[in-house]
């Protein structure tokens, strides 16, 4: 069935209304997400890397991810769901260290860092089975391909085991789409060439939702991973309806990031609850907090 | 005949600047004679063809606005944008190296890219993001940057907590010697403000694209009706 943007929306608006209205009475009680997720599988593509385990989208009965009344989730595996953030300029040496270490000890999916504390960063890291991730074209987008490709390239030989990239957001809004494409799937394959995911910021807080529709559906063709929805540096975070209406664009096998803004074990939960399969989070200890004080 | 033009970098580092912007970007420097178009690296090209032969540089944002990626890819990135025809770079500087004291990190970080200027008779600025350091710490990376032979050194990205203020061009003219110029950028809307920079030693000013024509029209009103 074809759908126009204005279906799609007012579709997303009606789902938006329902997780709401979901989130608000459970948020009354205090047993949210505390156990067993069996409707949660394995990441096949991660697994086939050597890549740690990564929780796959949740799914409800009809197999659609996201939209789940009554999916549990332990602390443990909440934090299989977060990259462990910290990208302000001037993060220093002792803070990115701490950030490994908080890593190390919660079980974060990844540290999510410039790339100059990549290195840095898998030292630190060396068997603790926390990936690292790095930043790339951040938090713009607005350097060429050929040198998103060389970050890329030096990110991973430094260490690292995934990507964000920040797509070309001009191109984007002058609708070049191919040239969109080709800058996600030359990083995409240099990625892939090295044993590394690629996710792909779309920075939605700029987008219109038909752009931001378009820009998932350019990330798919172009074969990364996951979309994610924003830097954290740009005019909004990641939203519930940017989440579900990426997760409509995108289907049901990729991955979605959902980053900035996001502070609380009840944001946490509904990102994931909209079809989130990742989280991007500097205020990650807060949220583990709020995962243990609610079970 | 404006005064204040040549002072201004007519500057759009948006994330979402589209190709169409960035012309009209380049026809309005043209037209006011501004310094210097500023861009993020994915637009020099473009900025460089429609500005070849008129005087007015292309200025091109490296490492920008975080300074997170390391020297070699900074280097890469300088390269490619001066090979596209940049030819002035805005150079971030390694933020967290200068919080760390490691001061040799952050010097070498710049000097790899004012060598590769001085290849292509380009100028480089390092932008310190005042906003995020302390007192000291402003005057010591002015120090490294001049020690690493830049030609400007600028006070913020625009991206940063807040802009240049007086306070810190004042610092920056007293520090860097006369030959280093000085580039305040962030938060200069108005006429008042552009004075004032120029009034405390800014010999450039960074000016998003829609303030510097308001600038602009201020200052005509104030010649036409002294």
């Amino acid at each position: 069935m074809q759908l126009d943007s204005k279906t799609i929306d007012s579709l997303v608006e009606e789902i938006t209304r329902q997780v709401l209205t979901v989130l608000k009475e459970q948020s009354s009680r205090s047993d949210v997400f505390q156990q067993a997720t069996d409707t949660m599988s394995s990441c096949s593509r991660c697994e086939e890397r050597g890549a740690q385990h990564l929780p796959k989208t949740i799914r409800d009965d009809t197999g659609r991810p996201g939209v789940l009344s009554d999916a549990r989730i332990t602390a443990q595996e909440l934090a299989r769901y977060i990259d462990h953030t910290l990208l302000k300029p001037d993060a220093t040496y002792a803070q990115i260290s701490q950030l490994c270490e908080e890593a190390r000890q919660y079980g974060f999916v990844t540290v999510c860092v410039n790339p100059v504390h990549v290195r840095l960063c898998a030292q630190l890291l060396r068997g603790s089975g926390v990936g690292i991730c790095s930043v790339v074209g951040f938090p713009l987008g607005a350097t060429p391909t050929n040198v998103k490709c060389y970050e890329t390239q030096q990110a991973i030989s430094d260490g690292a085991t995934e990507i964000d990239m920040v797509i070309n957001i001009g191109a984007l809004k002058s609708k070049d789409y191919d040239s969109v494409r080709e800058d996600i799937a030359a990083v995409v394959r240099t990625c892939h060439n090295h044993g590394a995911i690629c996710k792909v910021i779309i920075e939605a807080a700029l987008l219109t939702d038909d752009e931001k529709i378009k820009a998932c559906q350019l990330a798919k063709e172009a074969g990364a991973d996951y979309v994610k929805t924003s830097t954290g540096f740009g005019p909004g975070g990641a939203t519930l309806h940017d989440v579900m209406l990426m997760r409509q664009a995108v289907g049901p096998d990729m991955g979605i990031k959902a980053a900035g803004g996001i502070r609380t074990y009840q944001d946490t939960v509904a990102m994931i609850k909209a079809g989130a399969t990742r989280i991007g989070a500097s205020a990650s200890l807060k949220i583990m907090e709020g995962a243990r004080s609610a079970s | 005949m404006s005064r204040i033009a040549s002072y201004i970098d007519h500057t759009l580092v948006r994330a979402d600047a589209t190709p169409e912007q960035i012309a009209r970007l380049c026809r309005e420097a043209c037209e006011h004679r501004f310094a210097a178009v500023a861009v993020n690296e994915v637009h020099v090209h473009l900025a460089g063809r429609l500005l070849r032969g008129t005087g007015i540089s292309v200025a091109c944002a490296i490492g920008f606005p975080l300074g997170g990626t390391s020297t070699w890819v900074k280097w890469y990135e300088a390269r490619s944008a001066l090979r596209g025809g940049a030819n002035e770079l805005d150079v971030m500087i390694y933020l967290g190296a200068l919080k760390d004291g490691r001061y040799d990190l952050v010097e070498h970080d710049l000097s790899a890219i004012v060598r590769l200027c001085r290849d292509y008779g380009a100028r480089c600025k390092a932008i310190l993001e005042c906003a995020l350091l302390t007192e000291d710490e402003k005057v010591r990376a002015c120090q490294l940057a001049v020690a690493a032979g830049v030609d400007f050194v600028k006070t913020s990205t625009g991206y940063g907590p807040s802009g240049a203020t007086v306070h810190d061009v004042t610092l920056l003219r007293r520090l860097a010697p006369p030959t280093v110029g000085v580039k305040a950028a962030g938060g200069i809307r108005t006429y008042a403000d552009a004075i004032a920079m120029i009034e405390a030693g800014a010999t450039r000013l960074g000016v998003s694209a829609q303030a510097s024509l308001q600038i602009l029209s201020e200052e005509r009103l104030l010649l036409e009706n002294p």
